[in-house]
């Protein structure tokens, strides 16, 4: 068959990089790489000057000190604190996965549900906007009511902040599914299954890794709190002991350690999203 | 190759070309069909199409031509079945349409294709979803063939966002031909596609579908292209969109192996839906002030 199109169509080469189009792409790193360096020198500095007391800023040399003995050694047996990172972390971060794993075993559903059934919808969102909006740290007295000072607890006030950005993030993407696509299918023969499996759901899935990266930070947040709140392990409750311990060159290498763990879980639903969903890559913060 | 039954201003000087067997079965009867839509916010019904009454026989190419949002649209939606007549009835192959069948195949005014899918796999998805009992062999000829034919050869493990809008409309157009329909419903194929392509592709068209026998409803807003590929052209009036007038083009087929351009009854044609459009387009801009 003779081809439409009147002219040779351009075809996809590999080009070789110049410096410059190097620098536009690794140039960002470069530069913050010597950003964060400066931020922590001045830091050093401010603090040694004296300016402050050593009480509320450690030099930053005092919380990477901190930071790598905390995360090298272990405590001893028995010891509930004794300068040890890992452990607590370990533990948080158990809590954290079980407690997202949970979220997403229910949210996901339960938004799907809500997004391709209305009356699932009208009966279930009253409640999902109630406590979506409710601030999450109000329920942590009912918890500990219920439940004590035990995992249990933790897990389930992570579960309870994490769960809505998801539930809400997947309603919404089955929600908006693009009603042409939607025609697109029907007329090629898509049966009614199909149209959830094919076109529903692929739309949907990056709305849910939207959804499931909102609900680790927030379930983050739900670590902190419910161990600082009550518990006996974990980094919230490191904090609380730090301080009042004021053992501030810990608090910081702990609060450092937070911002650390949430970038790293954040910039992995974000390669995951550009993986399984490259049309929806748009430069963004 | 078609030409409509009354076939009136056949010039002796245009060259003939081997007539195929004629059929004048009726494959869409449309019969005062008046379909709109539900505007769930405002508590109203928008009549679309109002009393459309319309045979589109085996093989024919029908145009539909009238001012944006007139109900082109939604009367390809009504054949295809994705929207449901309020009054009237709409028949594909003596049956009432109930929903999509493998007998019709649509190409999407706005491309309507899968962002997640591939080219390939876009132009693939027909034979997924419907079971046209091919082997996989002849379903791999067929979809390179297509891809070929719309010539991206070079794009198959391309993703839609990576196209141009002329490239994902080619896209379409090859999933909307690839299970080879009875009936193709195009919607404003070529509109994203430039002025030299787009002949090109007209011509393809035009012999594709001749060799195929495949009826043809195509909505298009170039009446240049109405009167080069249609049989009849379908001119729809301003909105509750009515049939304001059906106009033969019996000129020979193919159309492009001469300058149809160049014969008088073309410019005459042209000239009259012009005029009909232009009317209908002056009450719009009328309307919506
Ligand atoms: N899904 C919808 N819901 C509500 N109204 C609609 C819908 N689709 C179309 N309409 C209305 O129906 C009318 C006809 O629309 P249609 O899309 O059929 O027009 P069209 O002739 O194809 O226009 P265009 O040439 O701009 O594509 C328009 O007035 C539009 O507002
Ligand atoms: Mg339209």
């Amino acid at each position: 068959m003779a081809t439409m199109a009147p002219s040779e169509p351009a075809r996809i080469v590999k080009t070789e990089w110049s410096m410059r189009e190097f620098w536009k792409r690794y140039g960002s790193w470069f530069v913050t790489v010597a950003n964060l360096t400066i931020f922590f020198v001045v830091w050093e500095l401010f603090a040694r000057s004296g300016a402050i007391s050593p009480l509320f800023l450690p030099p930053a040399s005092s919380m990477f000190e901190a930071l790598w003995t905390g995360l090298t050694t272990t405590s001893p047996p028995g010891s509930v604190i004794s300068g040890s990172i890992r452990d607590h972390l370990f533990y948080s971060l158990g809590n954290l996965s079980l407690g997202l794993f949970l979220a997403c075993l229910i949210g996901i559903p339960a938004g799907l549900l809500m997004g391709g059934n209305r009356y699932i919808e009208t009966v279930l969102s009253p409640y999902v906007w109630a406590l979506a909006s409710l601030p999450r740290i109000a329920l942590v007295p009912l918890f500990i009511l219920f439940l004590g000072f035990t995992v249990k607890m933790q897990v389930t006030i992570i579960v309870l902040s994490a769960v809505f950005p998801i539930i809400i993030n997947a309603w919404a993407g089955v929600k908006t599914t693009e009603k042409s696509l939607l025609a697109a299918a029907k007329v090629f023969g898509a049966s009614r299954r199909e149209l959830y499996t094919k076109v529903v759901l692929p739309y949907t899935l990056p709305f849910i890794i939207s959804g499931v990266q909102q609900g680790i930070g927030r379930g983050l947040i739900g670590v902190i709190i419910a161990e600082i709140f009550g518990g006996s392990k974990g980094l919230g409750y490191l904090i609380q002991r730090a301080a009042d311990t004021f053992n501030s060159a810990l608090m910081y290498a702990v609060l450092f350690l937070l911002v650390v763990v949430s970038l790293t879980l954040i910039q992995l639903t974000r390669w995951l999203e550009a993986y399984v969903a490259p049309w929806r890559r748009i430069d963004r913060l | 190759m078609r030409v409509a039954e009354a076939d009136v201003g056949r010039t002796a000087a245009a060259p003939t070309i081997a007539a195929g067997p004629q059929d004048s079965a009726p494959v869409i009867v449309s019969k005062n069909l008046t379909v709109g839509y539900e505007l769930h916010r405002e508590r109203q019904r928008l009549t679309a199409l109002r009393d459309i009454s319309l045979t589109v026989n085996r093989g024919e190419f029908v145009v539909l031509v009238g001012p944006s949002g007139c109900g082109k649209t939604t009367f390809i939606n009504a054949i295809s079945g994705l929207v449901k007549p309020w009054e009237g009835s709409i028949e594909v192959n003596g049956r009432p349409v109930t929903g999509p069948g493998p007998d019709r195949a649509m190409v999407f005014q706005d491309y309507a294709l899968m962002p997640w899918r591939t080219v390939e796999s876009n132009i693939r998805m027909p034979f997924e979803m419907q079971k046209l009992g091919l082997s996989q062999k002849e379903m791999d000829e067929r979809v390179r063939r297509y891809i070929d034919l719309v010539d991206l050869t070079g794009f198959e493990n391309s993703f839609p966002y990576e196209l141009s809008g002329g490239m994902k409309q080619r896209v379409g157009i090859a999933r909307a031909l690839v299970s080879e329909p009875d009936i193709l419903l195009a919607d404003e194929p070529f509109a994203a596609i430039d002025a030299m392509t787009r002949e090109a592709m007209q011509s393809e068209l035009e012999r594709f579908v001749t060799n195929t026998r495949q009826t043809v409803v195509f909505i298009t807003h170039s009446i240049d292209e109405a009167v080069t590929l249609g049989d009849r052209v379908v001119v729809i009036s301003y909105r509750p969109g009515r049939i304001k007038e059906i106009v033969n083009v019996n000129l020979p087929r193919p159309r492009f192996d001469y300058d149809v351009k160049m014969l008088p009854e073309y410019g005459e044609l042209r000239d009259h839906i012009w005029r009909l459009v232009k009317d209908e387009a002056l009450q719009t801009a009328r309307g919506a002030k």
